[in-house]
């Protein structure tokens, strides 16, 4: 473009301002007085339109593919990066957290669990180590989250040893067992589940700045700003172009004008629907995912804790006080559960929350009647019912699995939208730019000319 | 010079309104974070024990010439009621292996002392199936449940102390344990004077710390607290900790010796006397005195030695048998 302008000069034959290799006083003096010696003639004047003309068209380029290709490049790493990470560090605390609940109570029902509870652990461990090792190589830069995932990584098979010991002394009927059980979920509880869980805020909080850089106001009013600045230097060009000469319209002018009014036109709907696309993304796919996550965690943790209150009877009160803690952070108005009910209302999903509503409800009478048990002395009968209360507990942590993937597919439907809403732009905008700054000039020529 | 500021100002505000509607809101990710953060809860804090001095704390009440039979249980006492109400609530330790002990195969509470609780059932109702419902406690637990009456009595490896008598009643020793060492076997440690220095594990503020503590600097070993002794058997076993031996009662190492029989083993003499006792409220001495009748004739008709050699002589010496001391 500034090959363009020189050219142009050139063509004119006003020459350039000289090059001097003086004092820079000199230079901006010289620089001055040619401009003063401009705007005294017609001809003059019209050379410096041109100057900033071209200026301004390139302002506009630069702003408007910056501005955009902000909002493109987050919206972009929210869809392929950020989000698809963050189901990642899900999978990683939510089989965790899983995995824990799962082996207590697998090991308090009798010396040797069921072949369906020991496959469930070692699914979570399965996914546990597949998460694991996607994050590492996807995200295992930042200082925090590469020390969690270190942290996992060492402990992971440390935790599974503890319990296969714990499983043996179970075997043996050694109640040593309990003991293996009550160090391994402290293992779990003190040091991977916060490692993930810290995982799990850093991806959450990386996918909300994706949001608010791809929706951010600024992008939007700095796009919009330049387009009306250029379209006034355009119609101030016309407007004094006009009046110096006998024509209503210069032609190449008057199109320069239309193709800047279409980019910028093109450029906000298209912002402003990539913007729509992505809160739509973030509200009706992605919370949707993090309250149900969250639920997802915080029911393993009750469940891990109604099953080690059971192991730890007569040892630790911790549990049986994190049940009740938990649980309140789940019922409690405004609490994950009246979340998840909202969510699902505003994503018209609500068959999926009521069946989850009603299965919870199962679940408090279950857990009701087996505490009630274990705090009337009935410690038998409260581990036989143990396996009952599990088996919802699952129940609901499927249902939660299923509304997850409904809302991931929300997510990625919105989050595609957002990406192909500016499609063309970034090719658009820099070559409307050239075809704008060129229309002027020669606009702007065919009146110099005639002052040859 | 007017219309191409309109235009300006319409678009500006244009592009501010389409902004604005999109605003992002952060309320399920602050709400999903902050519900995932709720720090963990931990264990009710056990109440502080106060010094009591007492003259002769494992003396107790001097039970009936002769036991009533369970269908003639006088009128109006707390064994009536218990009978009355249909079952026994007996607080019971889960952990202590053949003494008492949750069975992780059948889901059942068995042992030593869980026999000794059915043997008083039986006295009240005959016989003790379906009439004892077992309360797992934490230590604090057990005297707190007896004091407020969520249980009559508890056989939960309770070591009659002074502090201890002021708050609840206490049978007849019915085990004299005694404290002595577990150590790796082979490691050649035969009396703790061979752990000055070395890291000894037992029960978090328990009796072996107090001694440990009590010991000459030079022959001192460094006391290890874990929340419970089973804790201290985890950590020799898996090397962690550096633990060179677990002190505690000689009923609980047994039972620890008895699971990992290979390669561990109990040395040296008694570093302390730990009678065990049953704790019931001070509202019912008729239950004291008639709980010591069960057990003297337990005692005398040789079905506590019966029960002991049937549950620990597999694996423990045996103690001899209990002498009962009356007070009142």
């Amino acid at each position: 473009m500034w090959v363009d302008e020189d050219l142009t000069l050139e063509g004119l034959g006003t020459g350039v301002a000289p090059r001097t290799r003086r004092r820079r006083g000199l230079r901006i003096g010289a620089a001055l007085a040619w401009v003063r010696d401009r705007l005294a003639t017609t001809p003059g004047r019209l050379v410096l339109i041109s100057i900033l003309v071209v200026v301004g068209a390139v302002c506009f380029g630069a702003v408007a593919i910056g501005a955009e290709q902000s909002r493109e490049r987050a919206a972009k790493a929210a869809r392929n990066q950020t989000e698809p990470l963050l189901v990642q560090a899900k999978n990683l605390y939510t089989s965790l957290s899983d995995a824990n609940a799962t082996v207590a109570t697998g090991l308090l029902s009798g010396g040797v669990e069921t072949a369906a509870n020991r496959n469930r652990y070692l699914g979570d461990l399965a996914t546990a180590g597949g998460a694991l090792s996607t994050l590492t190589r996807e995200a295992g830069t930042a200082g925090n989250a590469s020390s969690a995932l270190g942290t996992i990584a060492e402990e992971l098979p440390t935790y599974s040893g503890l319990i296969e010991t714990a499983r043996t002394n179970n075997r043996l009927g050694f109640p040593i067992g309990a003991a293996y059980v009550r160090a391994a979920a402290a293992l779990m509880t003190s040091r991977m589940l916060p490692a993930a869980e810290l995982l799990y805020r850093t991806e959450a909080q990386r996918l909300d700045d994706d949001y608010h850089t791809g929706s951010a106001t600024s992008s939007l009013v700095t796009f919009a700003a330049a387009s009306a600045l250029t379209l006034i230097l355009l119609l101030l060009a016309q407007w004094y172009v006009m009046r110096i000469s006998r024509r209503i319209l210069n032609v190449p002018m008057v199109v320069a004008t239309v193709v800047v009014l279409g980019v910028s036109v093109w450029g906000i709907v298209g912002l402003v629907s990539a913007q729509n696309a992505l809160e739509t993304a973030h509200r009706n796919g992605s919370d949707s995912v993090e309250a149900l996550s969250a639920a997802t965690v915080l029911l393993s943790r009750a469940q891990g804790d109604l099953s080690l209150a059971i192991v730890n009877r007569g040892t630790d009160t911790a549990d049986p006080n994190d049940f009740q803690v938990v649980r309140r952070v789940l019922e409690r108005p405004g609490g994950v559960i009246a979340e998840i009910s909202a969510l699902a209302r505003r994503t018209g999903t609500t068959a999926a929350a009521q069946n989850f509503d009603g299965e919870y409800a199962t679940y408090q009478a279950k857990t009701h009647e087996l505490t009630g048990l274990e705090n009337s002395g009935q410690l038998t009968d409260a581990i036989r019912l143990a396996p009952q209360a599990s088996a919802i507990s699952e129940a609901l942590s499927h249902n939660l699995a299923q509304q997850i993937d409904a809302a991931q597919g929300r997510f990625k439907r919105a989050a595609a939208d957002a990406t192909s809403a500016t499609d063309g732009l970034a090719f658009a905008i820099p070559l409307i730019t050239v075809l704008a700054a060129v229309l002027a000039l020669l606009g702007l020529r065919q009146r110099i000319n005639e002052y040859r | 010079m007017t219309r191409p500021l309109r235009y300006l100002a319409a678009i500006v505000l244009l592009a501010g309104t389409l902004a604005g509607c999109g605003a992002t809101s952060d309320h399920a990710l602050n709400l999903t974070l902050s519900a995932l953060a709720t720090p963990r809860a931990n264990s009710t804090p056990s109440p502080p024990t106060k010094k009591v001095n007492c003259r002769h704390a494992t003396a107790s009440l001097r039970p009936p010439a002769a036991l009533p039979a369970p269908n003639a249980l006088p009128a109006g006492s707390f064994m009536a009621q218990i009978r009355k109400r249909g079952y026994l609530i007996a607080g019971v330790n889960t952990g202590a292996y053949k003494f008492g002990s949750l069975n992780p195969t059948t889901g059942t509470i068995e042992g030593f002392e869980i026999d000794l609780v059915n043997e008083v059932a039986a006295a009240i109702f005959g016989n003790a199936s379906g009439h004892v419902r077992y309360f797992a406690l934490t230590v604090p637990q057990r005297f707190t449940a007896v004091e407020d009456g969520r249980v009559d009595i508890v056989a939960d490896t309770i070591t009659i102390t002074c502090p201890r008598r002021a708050l609840v009643d206490f049978s007849t020793v019915y085990y004299n344990a005694t404290q002595r060492l577990l150590v790796p076997r082979g490691s050649g440690v035969k009396d703790i004077q061979a752990l000055a220095h070395k890291r000894v594990c037992a029960t978090a503020s328990s009796t072996p710390i107090d001694v440990m503590k009590a010991m000459s600097a030079a022959d001192r070993p460094v006391p290890v607290g874990m929340p419970q002794a089973i804790d201290c058997l985890v950590a020799l076993q898996q090397g962690t900790g550096n633990i060179a031996a677990i002190s505690t009662d000689s009923s609980i190492l047994q039972g620890f010796q008895a699971q990992d029989p290979n390669n561990t083993e109990i040395v040296g003499p008694s570093l302390g006397s730990v009678p065990y006792g049953m704790a019931i409220s001070k509202a019912h001495p008729d239950f004291v005195r008639f709980v010591n009748g069960v057990l003297a004739r337990l005692e005398q008709d040789g079905t506590w030695q019966r029960l002991q050699a049937e549950w620990l002589g597999q694996f423990h010496q045996l103690e001899a048998t209990p002498t009962p001391e009356y007070d009142g």
